[in-house]
């Protein structure tokens, strides 16, 4: 029987210990709404901006395909000049 | 080159300047605004990334049964193709992102399959450059990886939870918007096909090339 009551107020005090603690930790309520807040009116950190991403993907874009267009041709062009030197090579001594 | 190369190419450059003005022309979409507008090149770009893990992996079929060596060839410059649109689909995808979720990326079965599908194309290229002989067989099961993976990308939106929009949105799409949209697909599989060959014509001048240094050492 002492022993069950230990427990009770050993319980009762974990409890009283514990309790602000975990009314500290949940979550606060969102406040409610009272006025529409126009997005220019926004501090800077949470305006996002649509014009830098699209410029960004559409400059992504052209980057992209130039600079595969490009290595492609500088790519073809090399192994043609050698093609070339090669054949004449071998059109100079004789082999074809 | 074939005859019909340089006018295609034209009618490409042609078409590269006249769809920025239909694009621009077409109406903000009611949620996302100015920044939906990159739908007309990430779309086209997807479409084109799965196009060609589709022909990579049908020549590397018929590579591996047949032993063609052209379809070898068309196989690494398809492989190539898958690089470059995959990449611009998944920079273009993620600014979208940004401004219509607000987050950059989201591990959702068709983000994360298309990025396992540009990684196969990717492991592609780098065990044709560094895998040395024999590579090329291994690179074509590689490849069929990546066209098993193509169904996967394009419908897991209709069966998976994702906020990534579904395969309705293109069929449905008003004319407003489908105009710019076709056009700029149209633009993308015109120089889709130019790239492709010109990749094509690489390969072949190199394996010419090759054939010669082997005919001088024999």
């Amino acid at each position: 029987m002492k022993l069950l009551a230990a427990l009770l107020v050993l319980v009762g005090l974990c409890a009283a210990v514990t309790a602000p603690a975990l009314e500290a930790q949940q979550p606060s309520q969102p406040q409610q709404q009272d006025e529409f807040v126009p997005i220019d009116e926004l501090p800077p950190q949470d305006q996002l901006p649509a014009a830098p991403l699209l410029v960004a993907a559409y400059s992504f874009v052209v980057l992209a395909l130039f600079a595969y267009v490009l290595s492609v041709a500088r790519r073809l062009g090399g192994v043609q000049r050698e093609l070339e030197r090669f054949e004449a090579e071998l059109k100079r001594s004789g082999r074809t | 080159m074939p005859k019909w190369f340089t006018p295609a190419a034209a009618i490409c450059g042609l078409m590269f300047a006249v769809a920025p003005v239909l694009i621009a022309n077409a109406p903000y979409e009611s949620t996302m605004g100015l920044v939906q507008k990159i739908f007309y090149v990430h779309l086209p770009s997807a479409w084109m990334f799965l196009l060609a893990a589709i022909i990579c992996g049908v020549a590397s079929v018929r590579f591996l049964f047949r032993g063609d060596p052209r379809q070898d060839r068309l196989a690494w410059a398809a492989a190539e193709l898958v690089v470059l649109f995959g990449v611009v689909t998944l920079v273009t995808g993620p600014l979208w992102a940004r401004k219509a979720w607000g987050v950059w990326w989201q591990w959702d079965v068709r983000l994360t399959a298309s990025l396992m599908g540009w990684m196969v194309a990717v492991a592609y290229l780098l065990l044709r450059r560094y895998g040395g002989p024999g590579s090329d067989k291994l690179a074509a099961g590689l490849a069929l990886f990546g066209m098993a993976n193509v169904p996967f990308v394009y419908i897991s939106v209709n069966y998976w939870r994702t906020i990534h929009p579904t395969t309705n949105v293109v069929p449905t799409l008003p004319a407003s918007f489908g105009l710019p949209l076709w056009f700029s697909a149209v633009t993308f599989l015109l120089l889709f096909v130019l790239l492709l060959r010109v990749r094509v014509r690489l390969e072949e001048q190199r394996a010419r090339l090759d054939a010669l240094y082997l005919s001088m050492d024999a």
